[in-house]
């Protein structure tokens, strides 16, 4: 139907042109019509199609940076909420009882002062699914991470986003050897010291996750922290790692006063 | 007889959209704006988390894979 009545148009007059001649001349067409032919209308199309692909990638972007950003901390903000109130219903810090595990909830919070001022939740595994909730995860798989709340010496090894889906950790690349990263649980802060940094490294690389991180200089087990995620900005070529090493630890109080490296 | 009911040959699919809305100048306007949201809401719900972690740009992991 498109294509016969383009056909009537000037460039292929001469292909069905019958039915013009006979009201051509009775009914002129108004002079506004004006008519492409088909190579004009295919071009025109497809330059409507480039204008709608261009949009497309452009919402796109918005999503990725912006949309995915409100998704995420909103699920976040839900879920630490509920790991606070949990928290403060659960019985009080009175012993050293076991650290009730809700691996649904999360574990606990992560505070980088460089990096974020922001509080950031650990949950278990790193898959899109945890991780697209705007939190940190820490490594199930392919090496299992120590969790520092076993006392066991290990790697604890975290993931989160550098862009979109929260974002947790767009700003790795401030964090500095000395910087303090405090792990907070309902009963104890973990306060860690990062002493190495590798800001490239292949995505393949699982040894940053070993329990021993040899390539941050250690050769000795210890109670390790390791963030890693994507590099550079906006991309995922290679992977920023960020090690640091348990300095001590302390008991929360009544008041939850954070450690002298968050005041 | 003498004008094309539906497509004249002399536009895109965009201005084709516009001349099938109903109404006068506000109605279609108004109506292009609902089409445009619904498209958007759309991208956003099913498309966009469809096919982004087809695209390599949000693996954070270290894996062997």
């Amino acid at each position: 139907m498109r294509s016969s009545v383009k056909g009537r148009g000037n460039v292929a007059a001469t292909t069905d042109d019958t039915e013009q001649h006979d009201d051509g001349p009775a009914a002129p067409p108004p002079a506004a019509r004006r008519r492409m032919g088909p190579v004009v209308a295919a071009v025109s199309v497809f330059g409507e199609l480039l204008i709608t692909a261009g949009l497309v990638l452009g919402l796109f972007v918005v999503y990725s940076l912006w949309w995915t950003n409100v998704v995420a901390d909103r699920a976040a903000d839900q879920q630490a909420d509920k790991v606070r109130d949990s928290w403060a219903q659960g019985p009080g810090g009175d012993g050293d009882g076991p650290v009730s595990f809700d691996s649904k909830d999360g574990i606990g919070f992560l505070h980088a002062p460089t990096m974020s001022g922001d509080e950031i939740l650990v949950e278990k595994g790193t898959s899109m699914k945890v991780l697209n909730d705007g939190v940190a995860g820490y490594y199930t798989d392919p090496v299992k991470a120590t969790l520092p709340t076993s006392g066991k010496k290990g790697n604890f090894s975290l993931a989160a986003h550098r862009d979109g889906h929260g974002a947790k950790f767009h700003g790795i690349h401030k964090i500095e050897k000395g910087d303090p990263i405090v792990f907070e649980t309902k009963d104890t802060w973990y306060v860690y010291e990062v002493y190495g940094i590798l800001p490239e490294t292949s995505k393949y690389n699982v040894q940053v996750l070993s329990p021993v991180p040899k390539e941050s200089g250690k050769e000795k087990a210890g109670h390790y922290i390791t963030l890693t995620t994507c590099t550079p900005v906006y991309t995922s070529k290679y992977r920023y790692v960020v090690w640091g090493e348990l300095v001590r630890t302390e008991k929360v109080d009544d008041d939850r006063t954070p450690p002298e490296e968050l005041r | 007889m003498g004008s094309v009911p539906w497509y004249d040959g002399r536009d895109g699919m965009y201005s084709w959209i516009w001349r099938h809305l109903p109404g006068n100048g506000w109605v279609k306007a108004l109506l292009s704006l609902v089409l445009v949201i619904a498209v958007v809401y759309l991208l956003f719900q099913y498309v966009f988390p469809w096919a982004e972690p087809l695209l390599p740009f949000n693996d954070v992991t270290v894996d062997n894979q």
